[in-house]
């Protein structure tokens, strides 16, 4: 079902759009519709294919197949900025302007007034930056440094630049709200709605359920890289929605997991850590549990952990394991003394594309497989590497393939298989499923509850709050790097977690 | 695991490699019937063999994602140094040694630019180029420094089985450094950290102390190779050896080393080595004038620069092939 909206004229239509990276079909095949005058939300789960969609529609990206047209008309562009110039803007989180120039020069950029010398004309350009500013009632000045500007200033103001052309048809944005005060964010959905009401293609990528119920008047929900169907979000419920983008029950997955249920003495403890990105975090973790770390992004999560296993540089504090404090110069220490890692990026931080499946899973033990003089044990590698497998059930065809010619859930695995082959105490999984598939999804929650049932402290932290709900024994929550709370399993909703995680400073 | 050793041998880069060999060989013969000579290989074998033993360094260096471009210098500063030495009356081995661990410390010095200061490799090496070349003149006072002492002179003449000691030593450092990149903690660690440095770093991998001992152990290789160059030339050439490092790293990429770090092996290194010394070879006998022999490298590493950019692509379709069957 199509759900048209105002009638303004702009249409945006994808037509079997599909497109590959290694390891990963990112889109499948993807074809639907968008109209002017109304927001339309992309929904899905973390790797369903929304980002890698507007990337493609704003050139970044190519298709490997497919196309799409705006206004009936087909178009191509070949980068962000043909698509820029074509009226097709995006709105990331991460800000893409230049700190260092004026407000009217970030909006003019590229363009700004000039007579027939190439002089650029400054009072012009202020004035007419200004008319935008007034537009849109926001209280700043052309000329003031965009670098002194508030976060939210600075997204206005890309807003502004993208708005400023004349031509523009279609805006997207995304997560515009991740790192947004409640009253910042009204102001942008103020903002959106004078989108709207101009008859703008305007989408809006975003996780938070209240604020699609807030702003957008449909929804487009993806799963695994396929478009599933657009849905009215007012005749909606969050349940049926949720159903769509997971494909089943989320519920069920949790309920029917073997959870742990001995949670035994205190294990890892970490006293007042400071890093250059965190400051005074104190926490414990008992053996057998699973410790779930929430917050938005850039929260400190990572970091914390970074510092914990001495990938980042510990300026203050002290992590005791088993009662005896212990100092982790580098990762390969904190593995010696039995706390590892995976990492936050599995792409840059945790596979070596180069090196085939069994090298991925041995690497950590190079010191354990070679004699005195450095030589390897080839044989025992390969049997470390195809116990891993098995265990793990990582599907590949062979041990010497590459380990990107596998899917993001295989990759993944393999990863876990090279900690977990080193007999770890404490397992930190950062963001360990991310971008993978529902169904290895639940394969890495019942391995999660094995580890806890092995006794070892697990420390989860993931911005999927279902995930970090259903699986931790407790729950911390951290804001602006800092820990700003802790709840145990049974008091903790998503409401009271973000509460913790979004509280004005 | 066989299957997949032997592949490593003879893939079939390396087949285009031998058979480029082969069409340099067929063409300078035909062009001057004195290539194809015992002398001549002989020659090519002994011109190849400094090449040969700086590209070992390279090899391992472009592998771990780092470059040097010191050698030239360095080996002409580690001849002058230890025939200053020897003339100065110190006995051969410790003047030996000593021209060693100054290589060491040239190569600390790299380490300590790129690992510390966190400068671009490239860039870094280039200062050390500079100034070690400017120590070698200033060490002779521009002038070379003449060798007398008997058994030095022997060192570069010395012969067995009727083939030049320092084709020998190429041989054997090939044997043994390739032993020790394929077969050892070190070299899969090189592979690891050439390929991603964050990732290699936070599976407990130690990417400084790699790095660091790349540029000393290549340190000490143009230290032994400036030695032996020097006992050649029965001198200490402040001028000499220019452009080494170009023509090792042309052989390095040629043989199949991703410039981009973590792939490669000393197998194609040393086959890169043949192609490039032949080629230089042929091109002098053929009399093609030298200000052209410029041209030519430089294009000749075009055209290694260009293949391995090829083959990259390659890797990356057949990686997106892989995940479309998948899908």
């Amino acid at each position: 079902m199509v759900v048209r909206g105002g009638g303004m004229g702009h249409t945006l239509a994808f037509e079997n759009i599909t497109k590959y990276f290694p390891g990963v079909r990112a889109l499948d095949h993807v074809s639907f519709s968008a109209y002017g005058g109304q927001v339309l939300a992309f929904l899905g789960e973390n790797g369903a294919g929304k980002s890698t969609l507007l990337k493609i529609l704003n050139g970044d990206y190519q298709p490997d197949e497919g196309r799409y047209l705006i206004d009936g008309e087909e178009v191509h562009f070949d980068n962000p900025h043909q698509a820029i110039l074509n009226g097709v803007s995006i709105i990331y989180q991460e800000r893409q302007i230049l700190f260092h120039l004026s407000v009217a020069e970030n909006i003019y950029l590229g363009r700004m007034p000039s007579n027939r010398f190439g002089v650029i004309n400054k009072r012009l350009a202020n004035e007419k930056a200004q008319a935008i500013i007034d537009d849109f009632g926001l209280p700043i000045k052309p000329t003031t440094l965009v670098k002194d500007l508030s976060i939210a200033y600075q997204q206005m103001v890309e807003i502004m630049k993208a708005y400023s052309r004349d031509n523009l048809r279609v805006i997207c944005f995304d997560e515009p709200t991740a790192s947004l005060s409640e009253s910042e964010i009204e102001s942008l959905f103020r903002i959106i709605g004078k989108l709207r009401e101009e008859g703008k293609i305007v989408i809006y990528v975003s996780h938070r359920m209240s604020e699609i119920r807030a702003i957008t008047d449909c929804v487009a929900i993806f799963k695994d890289g396929q478009y599933v169907a657009t849905v009215p979000t007012e005749s909606t419920s969050e349940q049926t929605m949720i159903r769509m983008m997971v494909g089943r029950d989320l519920g069920d997955i949790y309920r029917n997991l073997d959870r742990n249920k001995q949670i035994g003495p205190v294990l890892l403890e970490v006293r007042n850590l400071a890093s250059d990105h965190v400051q005074d975090v104190s926490f414990s973790l008992h053996e057998g549990e699973v410790l779930g770390f929430a917050g938005l992004v850039g929260a400190g999560r990572t970091e914390t952990m970074r510092a914990i296993i001495g990938a980042d540089k510990l300026q203050k504090g002290t992590v005791y394991l088993r009662g005896k404090a212990i100092v982790n110069h580098d990762p390969n220490q904190a593995m010696l003394s039995g706390i590892v890692m995976v990492p936050e990026d599995r792409k840059t931080q945790g596979i070596l594309g180069n090196l085939d499946v069994a090298d991925n899973i041995t690497i950590s033990l190079l010191d354990k497989h070679s004699n005195r003089f450095g030589v390897l044990d080839t044989s025992e590698e390969a049997t470390i590497a195809q116990r891993g497998i098995e265990e793990f059930k990582i599907r590949t065809p062979s041990p010497h393939k590459k380990i990107l010619e596998l899917s993001g859930g295989n990759q993944q695995k393999c990863i876990v298989a090279r900690w977990m082959a080193t007999n770890p105490k404490v397992l930190i999984l950062d963001e360990p499923t991310k971008g993978i598939d529902i169904g290895a999804k639940a394969e890495f929650y019942a391995m999660i509850c094995a580890f806890a049932k092995q006794g070892i402290g697990v420390i989860l932290v993931s911005s999927e709050m279902s995930e970090v709900l259903g699986l931790s024994d407790r729950i911390i929550v951290m804001r602006g790097r800092k820990i700003s709370g802790e709840l145990a399993a049974a008091e903790a909703t998503e409401d009271k977690i973000l509460a913790l995680a979004m509280a004005e400073e | 695991m066989k299957a997949k050793r032997v592949s490593l041998v003879i893939s079939g880069d390396k087949l285009i490699l031998m058979s480029a060999i082969v069409v340099v060989f067929i063409l300078f013969t035909f062009l001057n019937p004195n290539f194809f000579s015992r002398v001549n290989i002989t020659n090519i074998l002994v011109g190849a063999s400094l090449v040969g033993i700086v590209s070992i360094g390279h090899t391992y260096l472009i592998i771990a994602g780092q470059n040097d471009l010191s050698p030239g210098s360095l080996v002409a500063f580690s001849g002058v140094l230890c025939a200053l030495l020897v003339s100065k009356g110190v006995p051969l081995l410790p003047a030996v040694l000593l021209t060693i661990v100054a290589g060491a410390i040239v190569g600390l010095f790299n380490t300590w630019m790129v690992n510390n200061i966190r400068i671009d490799a490239f860039i870094a090496t280039l200062v050390t180029q500079t100034i070690v070349r400017g120590f070698a003149y200033i060490l002779c006072g521009g002038k070379p420094v003449a060798i007398s002492n008997a058994n030095y002179i022997t060192f570069g003449r010395a012969r067995f089985l009727d083939i030049p000691l320092s084709v020998w030593i190429m041989l054997l450092c090939f044997l043994f450094f390739g032993f020790v990149l394929s077969k050892t903690k070190f070299g899969r660690s090189i592979y690891a950290i050439g390929g991603n440095k964050d990732a290699a770093r936070l599976a407990g991998l130690n990417p400084r102390k790699a790095i660091l001992i790349c540029y000393v152990m290549m340190g000490i290789i143009c230290a032994i190779g400036g030695i032996i160059f020097s006992a050649r030339m029965n001198s200490g050439q402040p001028a000499a050896n220019v452009n080494l490092e170009f023509d090792s790293i042309t052989a390095v990429i040629l043989g199949g080393v991703s410039f981009t770090g973590g792939v490669g092996s000393l197998g194609g290194t040393i086959l890169g080595v043949f192609l490039i010394q032949a080629f230089n070879t042929g091109l002098t006998m053929v009399n093609v004038p030298s200000f052209w022999q410029y041209v030519a490298r430089g294009a000749l590493l075009l055209f290694a620069l260009t293949s391995d950019y090829v083959r990259k692509q390659n890797r990356e379709k057949m990686l997106l092939e892989a995940s479309k069957r998948q899908g």
